[in-house]
Order: C-alpha cells, then sequence, then structure tokens
C-alpha cells in the first residue's frame, strides 16, 4: 500500500524535474509557449492532484500530522502552481513564457519533498 | 547570437513593461515567495510564536517585502519601479544581514527564516533574486529613455539587450543607480 503511494510522489518529482529540463531547454532555444508544454504541465497537474487525494484520503482516515495548518496549506497552493504558472506563462510570447512552466516543474518536485517532510507517512 | 524565431504578430514586441519578458520569470518567483514566506510566516506567528519569536518576525517581514517587489515589479509604472528598487535593496541587505547573524548567533534563530544562512534552505535563491531584480530595473529604466530610438525587431532588441546586462553585471554598477536617479526625475 505505502509502496503504491510512495510511486505518486517519485513520479511527480521525475516529471517536475524532466518539465523544468524541457521548459528550460525551449527557452534556451528562444522557443515560445506551445501545446506540448502545455499538455505536459497538465500531465504534472494530474498527477498533483492524484498526490492531493491519497493525502487527503489519509486525512479522512483518521490519520493527522504534526503540522496540520501548514499540510493544509500545502495541499492547496499545491495544485494552484501548474494552473498559475500555465496562466501567466501564456500571457508571455517570448522565451520567457516556458522559463515560467520551469519553475512550477522545479516547485512541484520541491513540494513533494516538503510534504515528506511535513508528514513523513508520505512517502517519496 | 542565434537565429530570431519568426514572429507574425506584433504582440512579440520589446519588454514593455518590467513584468514582460525576463521580468515574467521574476515577477513568478517572487510571486511565488511572496505566498510561501508569508504564508509559513503566518502559520508559525499563529501556531507558536514564542519558539523563535524573532525569526517568524523577521519571516513575516520578508514576506512583506516579496509581497512589495511582486506587486510594484508587476506594475511597472515609474513610480512602482522605485518602489521596486527599494524593495530589492532592503530585501538583499536582508538576506545579507540575516544570513550573517543567523550564522554569527544560531541561539536568536531556533527556527530558520527565509533568509537564515544567506537563503540556503531555499537554495540561495533569496541570495540571487534581488540581485537579478536589481539588474532588471536598471536595464529597464535605460531602455524607458532611449524607448523611443529602438526600431529592431522584438528578439533583436532582446539580444542586445541581454548583452547590455551582463556588461552593466561586470563593468559598471553604479551605472544601474544612476539611472535609476535619472528615471525618478522623470
Amino acid at each position: 500500500m505505502s509502496s503504491v503511494n510512495g510511486a505518486v510522489p517519485t513520479t511527480i518529482i521525475v516529471a517536475g524535474l524532466l518539465l523544468a529540463g524541457y521548459a528550460l531547454l525551449m527557452t534556451a532555444l528562444n522557443r515560445r509557449m506551445n501545446v506540448p508544454l502545455l499538455i505536459a504541465v497538465g500531465v504534472l497537474e494530474i498527477l498533483l492532484l492524484v498526490q492531493v487525494g491519497i493525502v487527503v484520503a489519509k486525512l479522512a482516515g483518521g490519520q493527522r500530522p504534526a503540522g496540520l495548518p501548514t499540510l493544509i496549506g500545502y495541499l492547496i497552493a499545491t495544485p494552484i502552481v501548474p494552473v498559475a504558472a500555465a496562466f501567466w506563462g501564456l500571457m508571455e510570447r517570448s522565451r520567457w513564457g516556458p522559463a515560467v512552466i520551469a519553475v512550477a516543474g522545479l516547485v512541484a518536485a520541491v513540494l513533494m519533498v516538503r510534504l515528506h517532510q511535513i508528514w513523513p507517512v508520505i512517502h517519496v | 547570437m542565434s537565429e530570431p524565431v519568426t514572429s507574425p504578430e506584433p504582440a512579440a514586441s520589446p519588454p514593455d513593461s518590467t513584468k514582460t519578458g525576463p521580468g515574467r520569470l521574476l515577477v513568478a518567483v517572487y510571486g511565488l515567495f511572496a505566498l510561501s514566506a508569508s504564508a509559513r510566516a503566518g502559520v508559525q506567528i499563529a501556531t507558536k510564536f514564542s519558539h523563535a519569536p524573532v525569526a517568524y518576525l523577521l519571516s513575516a517581514f520578508a514576506g512583506v517585502v516579496y509581497i512589495l517587489a511582486t506587486v510594484t515589479l508587476s506594475n511597472g509604472s515609474p513610480t512602482a519601479r522605485r518602489i521596486a528598487v527599494l524593495s530589492c535593496s532592503v530585501e538583499l541587505a536582508g538576506v545579507l544581514a540575516v544570513g550573517t547573524w543567523s550564522l554569527a548567533d544560531p541561539a536568536m534563530f531556533p527556527d530558520a527564516t527565509v533568509w537564515s544562512s544567506y537563503g540556503s534552505g531555499y537554495g540561495f535563491v533569496p541570495l540571487v533574486l534581488p540581485v537579478f531584480g536589481l539588474l532588471w530595473l536598471s536595464r529597464w529604466s535605460r531602455r524607458a529613455r532611449t524607448r523611443r530610438t529602438i526600431v529592431t525587431s522584438a528578439e533583436d532588441a532582446g539580444e542586445a539587450a541581454d548583452g547590455d546586462a551582463a556588461h552593466g553585471e561586470g563593468g559598471a554598477p553604479g551605472q544601474g543607480a544612476t539611472d535609476v536617479v535619472a528615471d525618478g526625475r522623470t
């Protein structure tokens, strides 16, 4: 059970870093936002929503972390990151749009590590 | 340097505001830090203020500075840019002062702030961010003064300005400040 749960954060970390790498490559190559990059952001968003669902299920099951307010803050902020980055990046018609997406990918990876620190039952 | 991407849209003009071009990235990262620093400080002050009052108050102060920088950078008016320069300067001074303080007197900081150990807990982004913010603002002020003369294409202007900023970073740190002052008079 825990190994299944641990697979999602690990996937998010890998996906976030891959997205960041791809987006930074686009910035370096002077490319603007395109549909494949948006699809990749959508995949990351779905993964993050799955992870939020897993954590909410743990909370609903009666388990509580030490820092509950912080965890709830992370649960709210996490799904917003890719959406906000996609909107903010789409407003930019230059290489700096993908650069914003790269930040979102890195942040998604960092958020998974932080989630594990806040509540170690969330395996990474 | 590289071949510019052909863009049929006139929307791809040179950055016409502090929130476009590289500023888009800056505002995004500043927004991220504004949110995380102030939210974290809010939770800490609300739940365990007495544990590390100095650290939490400094975190809250950092959060306010980040919010101010985010708002003023995305606004971009001459007044907002002056406030942004002030915010970035306070931020740079803060991360250097608090970073040194946290290393010299660790007992004062039982819990970390955004600026502890020069922002090492945040990948030193808090240390680098104000430097890029100030570079961007000084470069933008310079561009604003000569905006009417820019007739080159979007990407050409971007490339030229990139080189310009890189030169300014190494060669003439005082130039940016002069521009800001000159801009302030207009």
